[in-house]
């Protein structure tokens, strides 16, 4: 039996946050062998996904606290801790 | 190893690491330095609890998580972003058979050359706010941040067959809002 691209596309999203049952597993597969759309999509999410991590990793990478932000630390620190 | 109970060490040695992660979660710098702040004085006042089985930067990392997840549930909550499981909007890209109705074309770019593209970015940026607000956040939270799923629901306060759901409706919206605007043929600017 074919399954609905709709299902797959669950599965092709659940995948990425969780463990797929071995039912779930062999439908997965079995439905993209013959199932051009469904790769496709499939791709296309891991793509996202990489994309987006590469972006989050760039963009973030570099951040420090600023000068400013840390002597504003130090100051509530040492108000906060001496007695 | 031992540890001495030092915020201002602390701040010294972890201050960016933390900042960084509270900030990648946040978005919000000064948000990100109180959280560090109430981070590291609650490690102080808390400091026989450190039990000195994981290292002092995970120990620290442990209590900021935390007050992260309380942070955004409260967000969360007081915002009373809801969204029902039913009226799936997924259904809006499939026939009745469940077969697709606009078909997925094959992306061929890679992710290092996307992750270069200034133009890439606004595009994708404007994809994510048009979702959802609550999808937009989890969504973040999963796949940008990396988040796992146990602390999604948690600061979300939601099951994980409703998380999933949701990830599933914002990846689709998402796929399909980026192959018009950027990987569908002739689409591209």
């Amino acid at each position: 039996m074919k399954h609905a691209c709709k299902e797959i596309s669950r599965l092709a999203s659940d995948s990425l946050d969780r463990k797929l049952t071995l039912w779930e597993k062999l439908q997965f597969r079995m439905h993209l062998l013959i199932c051009s759309n469904c790769r496709n999509c499939a791709d296309s999410l891991k793509l996202m996904r990489h994309a987006l991590a590469l972006i989050e990793k760039t963009k973030y990478g570099n951040v420090r606290l600023s000068d400013t932000q840390r002597n504003k630390l130090k100051q509530a620190l040492k108000k906060n801790t001496d007695h | 190893m031992s540890e001495n109970n030092d915020p201002h060490l602390w701040l010294n040695d972890h201050g960016d690491y933390l900042y960084r992660y509270a900030f990648s979660r946040l978005h919000n710098e000064d948000l990100a330095a109180d959280m560090l702040q109430e981070t590291l004085l609650a490690g102080w006042k808390g400091f026989n609890n450190f039990a000195g089985q994981s290292s002092i930067r995970t120990w620290l990392t442990g209590i900021l998580q935390h007050k992260i997840i309380d942070h955004i549930r409260r967000e969360i909550r007081n915002r009373k972003l809801t969204e029902s499981v039913e009226n799936d909007p997924t259904s809006a890209y499939f026939n009745e058979n469940g077969s697709w109705r606009e078909v997925p074309s094959a992306w061929k770019d890679n992710p290092e050359a996307l992750c270069q593209s200034e133009q890439f970015h606004a595009v994708l940026e404007s994809c994510i706010s048009k979702l959802p607000e609550k999808q937009q956040i989890i969504f973040r939270m999963r796949d940008i941040t990396g988040e796992d799923s146990d602390t999604i629901c948690k600061s979300c306060d939601m099951t994980s067959t409703h998380l999933h759901v949701l990830l599933h409706r914002a990846r689709l919206a998402l796929r399909k809002c980026l192959e018009w605007n950027w990987f569908g043929q002739g689409s591209r600017p």
